[in-house]
């Protein structure tokens, strides 16, 4: 029903602002890719991993590592192997050479990812989507982007929802998605197009809706919802920019 | 007081060029229920959706003529300003939900948030419309996951919260079941008794002829009729129409009763009964 | 017969607006079906690209945006990084299909060959910033590492990767979406581009 990783937890990164939350992921996320330093990265990897112990999410963030396996075996095995600078020869593993410089930059590529996904999941796991786009509203974004990226996170369950039952039925009618290539090809339109079709048709009965719901309203919005406390908000996410910004002249005058 | 005035309106969609709507004119008193009636492609949509402004600024096309809901000119006005005058319901309950909130709460608060309204006035109008459409018990539901007809209640209730003063229902039941429709038909009921002017588009004429004051019968985009339903059901030529009078009216009809106070057929169950009655 | 309203104008209607969810939405089922069939390739920007063909490139490019920024924020954080190529994919197929190049079969096939380059030509930079230069995709990194052996630099053998992954990708997606714009009504396709004109009667 909800598209969402959140993990309700009771913790202190869970009680942080979201806006503070998302600028840190954007920051630390990016300035290891500024500042190409080994240890750089590793101490803002372990730096956002222990914000994740610290919201008692971590064991969440495994299969989101997961994920990413396939890509990181490959950086290693890329540029372990095949990276042009490599002439150091560091271990054999069978007939396979891995030299130390392609090595080395696989290191920092995988510290950097882990970092990145690591950074993501402070926000991923600990924000529910919804406090993140209102925060995000009241600090200016047009509320209109807030009802799309809000509506995305449910039309996607949905639209999966209906592309099952569609499966179901052609595949009830006769309709193969098994075999050769080509045949499997065939089977892809009469699968999505009923579902495209469907939703296309239905946008329009949906403008409606919002139309005269005040959608297209000038005055300023008003929430529903409570005011929620956040901590660490405002000054914490000026430091932030601030340490961005640092990274940054910091990579200038190197 | 007159609460809709109609005149001389004429609309062609884009890119067509027959008018679905010509040269029509009405009016409506304050509090009145009208039923909206005639056979496909007779204008009833349209109809209702030039009285909420979609037409023409969401549908743009070829318009004509005028349209004042509660003294405001449709033409010139935009359709979030009309919105607060004009509440719109239409038949796909599913395609009404916002699809952006995740209780029947917040869904119905949607319309009053973009309104601006301060939090205490928007509880307060909420928790008002929840009552009125008795959706109290399920306002902590997922509005997708209710029926239909709970669905169609709910698209109400976001409509009402922004208390228009004048309601717009285009087949409200159509794809709804019996017992949804039921639902949505006591609540038009309890929604006129809270001095709301309502329009409504319904095939149903046995249940619209039970309550609108006037019956508004469209034919190929044009006024043939708007009166009360007694007269409207009893006319000789509806079939021409693609209108099949309600149940009662047709057997009466067929029995040759007239109601002796109104000398028309007789269009609701209670007035055959009172009729028989009388006549006992 | 309609005034057009610029294809870069930033007041999107409210249909252009619904239509962003509904094409990410589409996007997502699109790839769900293409590796429910085992199909060779990802096929997870149809949305991206019918949005753009109806709404043009404005509207394409942000449902570009936002799709990757929501997989990042919901799925997989690796997603976020292309939200720059999806929204070139957006701006270039809304802007080329309002000014004619979906007027033929021909030019909707040159306008899937030029998609899959500007893909291909905007994520090697990423690629290469991120992940040393793979794709992700085994048939292409394998091309890398054979090029890499063979002593081609760094940014040309990864380009080379993206080129044979994206264009055969976007070239099938551009061309899907090519029949199913055609097929759809003109009442649908009229709805999202704008500036509806009321004529006086």
């Amino acid at each position: 029903m909800k598209m969402t990783l959140y993990v309700a937890k009771n913790s202190i990164v869970h009680k942080s602002d979201p806006i503070t939350k998302l600028t840190y992921c954007l920051v630390a996320a990016i300035v290891p890719y500024i500042i190409p330093n080994h240890l750089f990265a590793f101490v803002i990897m372990l730096l956002s991993i222990s914000l994740l112990l610290l919201g008692k999410v971590f064991r969440k963030m495994i299969p989101i590592y997961i994920l990413s396996l396939f890509l990181l075996i490959t950086i290693v095995i890329i540029q372990g192997i095949f990276h042009p600078d490599n002439v150091t020869p560091l271990f054999m593993l069978g007939p396979i050479t891995f030299y130390q410089e392609g090595l080395l930059i696989a290191s920092l590529l995988i510290i950097r990812i882990i970092n990145m996904l690591s950074a993501f999941g402070v926000v991923i796991l600990t924000t529910q989507p919804d406090d993140l786009i209102e925060a995000l509203v009241k600090k200016g974004m047009s509320p209109r982007i807030g009802y799309v990226i809000g509506s995305v996170l449910q039309i996607i369950p949905q639209m999966s929802s209906m592309v099952g039952t569609i499966m179901d039925a052609q595949r009830s009618r006769g309709l193969e998605t098994e075999g050769k290539l080509s045949t499997r090809i065939k089977a892809f339109i009469p699968l999505i197009g009923p579902v495209i079709m469907n939703s296309l048709i239905a946008t329009r009965e949906r403008s409606i809706a919002l139309e005269i719901r005040g959608f297209n309203s000038k005055r300023k919005k008003t929430f529903l919802r409570d005011e929620k406390e956040f901590l660490f908000g405002k000054p914490y996410q000026l430091l932030l920019i601030l340490c961005f910004i640092g990274a940054i002249i910091w990579r200038i005058f190197q | 007081m007159k609460k809709i005035i109609v005149d001389s309106l004429k609309y062609k969609y884009p890119g067509t060029d027959n008018l679905a709507l010509n040269d029509i004119s009405f009016e409506v008193e304050e509090g009145e229920i009208i039923g909206i009636v005639g056979k496909n492609g007779s204008g009833k949509t349209s109809l209702s959706l030039s009285l909420t402004g979609l037409i023409p600024h969401f549908f743009g096309g070829g318009y004509g003529g005028k349209v004042l809901v509660d003294g405001l000119e449709v033409r010139n006005s935009t359709v979030t300003e009309i919105s607060e005058r004009v509440g719109y319901v239409f038949d796909n309950p599913f395609s009404q939900m916002t699809a952006a909130k995740y209780t029947v709460y917040e869904e119905v608060a949607f319309g009053l948030e973009n309104m601006g309204l301060p939090r205490e006035e928007i509880k307060k109008r909420v928790d008002w419309s929840l009552q009125l459409l008795d959706l109290e018990s399920i306002k902590e539901k997922y509005p997708f996951d209710l029926s239909g007809g709970q669905m169609q209640r709910v698209a109400i209730a976001g409509v009402i919260a922004m208390k228009p003063q004048i309601l717009v229902l285009d087949e409200p039941t159509s794809q709804l079941d019996p017992e949804g429709s039921e639902e949505v038909f006591q609540v038009i009921q309890s929604l006129a008794q809270e001095g709301i002017t309502i329009l409504i588009v319904e095939h149903k004429l046995e249940k619209i002829a039970k309550f609108c004051d006037k019956i508004l019968l469209l034919h190929e985009g044009q006024l043939i009729d708007f009166n009360h339903p007694q007269e409207v059901f009893s006319r000789d030529d509806l079939k021409d129409y693609g209108i099949m009078p309600p149940v009662f009216t047709r057997v009466c009809r067929a029995l040759d009763i007239k109601n002796p106070l109104t000398g028309h057929y007789p269009v609701t169950l209670e007035e055959v009964t009172q009729l028989v009655k009388n006549h006992e | 017969m309609n005034k057009q309203k610029s294809m870069w104008s930033l007041r999107l209607s409210t249909a252009a607006l619904v239509l962003i969810p509904v094409a990410i939405g589409i996007n997502y089922i699109g790839k769900t079906i293409a590796s429910a069939l085992k199909l060779p390739l990802w096929i997870d920007s149809l949305g991206t690209i019918l949005a753009s063909m109806l709404a043009g490139p404005i509207v394409g490019g942000l449902a570009g945006i936002i799709n990757n920024i929501i997989y990042g924020f919901t799925q997989d954080p690796i997603s976020t990084v292309y939200a720059i190529t999806s929204l070139f994919i957006g701006i270039v197929v809304g802007a080329l299909s309002y000014t004619g190049w979906l007027k033929s079969f021909g030019k909707a096939c040159i306008l899937g060959l030029i998609v899959g380059l500007v893909a291909a030509i905007v994520s090697t930079p990423l690629n290469i910033i991120f992940w040393g230069g793979q794709t992700g995709n085994v048939w292409g990194d394998a091309l890398l590492a054979v090029m890499l052996k063979e002593g081609y630099p760094v940014w040309l053998a990864s380009f080379f990767d993206s080129v044979v992954v994206d264009i055969p990708d976007k070239f099938v997606s551009v061309l899907i979406c090519y029949f199913i714009f055609k097929g759809l009504p003109n009442n649908v396709k009229n709805l999202y581009r704008g500036g509806q004109k009321i004529e006086e009667l």
